[in-house]
């Protein structure tokens, strides 16, 4: 099962779908895309526990963490 | 005959006693699982997740954990808190000048302290150039 996980002001919001599962994917995709065009950043865990971010929707991710956008504190 | 009286008078008093303990115990009890089921904690628990082994095991200690910057290789240690909690340090480990910046959004301190992380290990430049920076107080060698 794979996880697509939004920071928020509840701690964290989790969607959990099936990546063999064409709708389901369609759907993982559609989120990946409206979050990261309101300024999210997607960022993936190798297997090796290394973070990268990245810029476009990979199906075969386990697990993606999207956090807002960053301002100056 | 005295101590009879006194083991009679003091029956009920252990009475009250083990009923108080069992009070303290179930509110405690009450305690932990609404603790656990806070949005803090589940900040933390999502924290503790995405940091490496190493982090992990300073933040456990000591609440904070160091980051290397992608860019420039420099290391930044990141308290638990949510503003004024990024500094960048030297090879001591001393803090020589602090960073600020924050995702948007009012969001938990475990959330805020694991944007800060990855930013810095993904894209420091870009982290650092919506930041603002602050000057840190040196301790003074003697």
């Amino acid at each position: 099962m794979a996880t697509q996980i939004v920071m928020d002001h509840t701690g964290d919001t989790r969607h959990y779908f099936d990546a063999d599962d064409t709708k389901a994917l369609s759907k993982a995709e559609e989120r990946f895309k409206a979050l990261t065009s309101v300024g999210f950043t997607a960022a993936v865990r190798t297997a090796a526990g290394e973070v990268t971010v990245t810029r476009s929707f990979d199906p075969a991710a386990e697990e993606t963490l999207f956090f807002p956008r960053l301002v100056g504190g | 005959m005295i101590a009879q009286r006194l083991l009679t008078a003091t029956r009920p008093i252990g009475r009250l006693l083990a009923e108080w303990a069992r009070k303290v115990q179930a509110l405690r009890e009450r305690h932990r699982e609404l603790f656990e089921d806070t949005k803090e904690a589940r900040g933390v628990t999502l924290l503790r997740e995405w940091l490496s082994p190493e982090q992990q095991a300073q933040f456990d200690a000591d609440r904070y954990f160091d980051v290397i910057g992608c860019d420039s290789g420099k290391r930044y240690r990141i308290r638990y808190g949510c503003s004024t909690n990024v500094h960048e340090i030297d090879g001591d480990g001393r803090s020589i000048v602090g960073w600020c910046f924050v995702p948007t959004g009012n969001l938990v301190a475990g959330d805020v302290v694991l944007a800060q992380k990855i930013a810095l290990e993904t894209n420091e430049l870009r982290a650092l150039a919506v930041a603002n920076r602050f000057p840190v107080e040196v301790p003074r060698r003697s």
